[in-house]
């Protein structure tokens, strides 16, 4: 039986990165999505069904925590990966605090993103089911 | 006398900082892609994903390594000139490329507020004999107040021209500027005063621009 494609979107401002690390996760099997900034990323939400998310931090307009905030309000089950360049112990903290699955830091082993991708998808199905 | 002086070092260190930020952010991205295109090629090879267009594929993924090489070279260039503005206190120098260096360290910041940043620039405009870090400094200061009161998608033209033996820099904001609160304000008018005392100009407000006029050569 064939698996269930993830669904991921990529959330970052610079669109020669989202675009190509994009294309290297279509490779590993990975069904993505790209947005460019925090509005785009909720209105994109709105019409697609995503499973996980990777979001860039400091990007124009939102903020990458101000994003993680309102995907974690409107949509709890979405497991959300912080990949940012620039972050730091503190934002690492707030991000967990807000209820981000994961910090990484740009830029990121693909090889790891993936990994951290599935297991965030794992974990995803597991609170979706559990009464936690 | 001193506190003055000492608080216009720390807000003349917090602007090298500052810099320093934007510049190390614009290249850790630039980093970043070339890391992703160059992964993206060795995933091609060893993923073995074959694709019609597939020379067209590598083509355009070295096209876009060599723009964000280009792109580091710039800024590392707009840094290292930066940098050399400091070597003497006077020295001359040509003020569209001070401030051409300046925007260019400073559009990261300008991009997050969603603000572009514009040249209207006089060409051939007489170099001058003064003191260009401070003048970058005190530019800075009008600049970075003036992206932090615009709405979002607004635009700030900075324009030169010579007059009378001075240049002249204008401010120009394009959009709704917030009020700020001028108790909390750093770079206090005493301290602009002790600034462009230095310079041997002046600055003036006209609605919201600010202008800035320096001489050529200070008397």
């Amino acid at each position: 039986m064939k698996q269930k494609a993830i669904k991921v979107m990529l959330i970052d401002d610079e669109v020669a990165f989202a675009n190509t690390l994009a294309q290297r996760l279509r490779m590993r099997d990975l069904k993505v999505d790209t947005a460019y900034d925090g509005e785009q990323a909720l209105s994109k939400l709105k019409q697609a069904e995503t499973d996980i998310i990777v979001l860039d931090l400091k990007m124009p307009g939102m903020h990458g925590m101000e994003v993680l905030k309102e995907i974690k309000k409107a949509y709890p089950d979405i497991q959300v990966i912080v990949l940012s360049g620039h972050g730091t112990d503190k934002d690492e903290e707030e991000a967990r605090r807000l209820g981000g699955f994961d910090f990484l830091k740009k830029p990121a082993d693909i090889d790891h993103l993936e990994h951290k991708i599935r297991k965030a998808f794992q974990e995803k199905d597991y609170v979706g089911n559990c009464f936690c | 006398m001193e506190n003055k002086n000492e608080a216009l070092r720390l807000l003349q260190i917090r602007f090298i900082g500052k810099i320093l930020a934007a510049f190390t952010h614009e290249i850790k991205n630039y980093i970043s892609i070339i890391k992703e295109s160059a992964g993206l090629m060795g995933d091609m090879i060893k993923l073995g994903k074959k694709s019609r267009n597939e020379p067209g594929e590598y083509l355009e993924i070295i096209h876009s390594i060599e723009e964000q090489i280009e792109k580091t070279n710039d800024l590392f260039r707009y840094l290292n000139r930066f940098s050399h503005r400091m070597d003497t206190e006077i020295s001359s120098f040509n003020v569209n490329e001070t401030l051409e260096e300046l925007i260019a360290l400073l559009t990261r910041f300008a991009n997050q507020r969603k603000i572009s940043l514009e040249k209207d620039f006089q060409r051939d405009i007489p170099s001058m004999n003064n003191n260009p870090s401070m003048l970058q400094f005190l530019v800075f200061h009008f600049l970075e107040e003036k992206i932090t009161r615009l709405d979002k998608n607004s635009r700030l033209i900075i324009k030169t021209e010579s007059a009378n033996g001075s240049t002249v820099i204008r401010i120009i904001p394009k959009g709704n500027l917030l009020d700020i609160d001028k108790d909390k304000e750093n770079f206090t008018y005493e301290l602009q005063d002790n600034v462009v005392r230095q310079l041997c100009g002046n600055i003036s407000l006209e609605k919201e621009e600010t202008v800035i006029s320096v001489p050529l050569t200070p008397s």
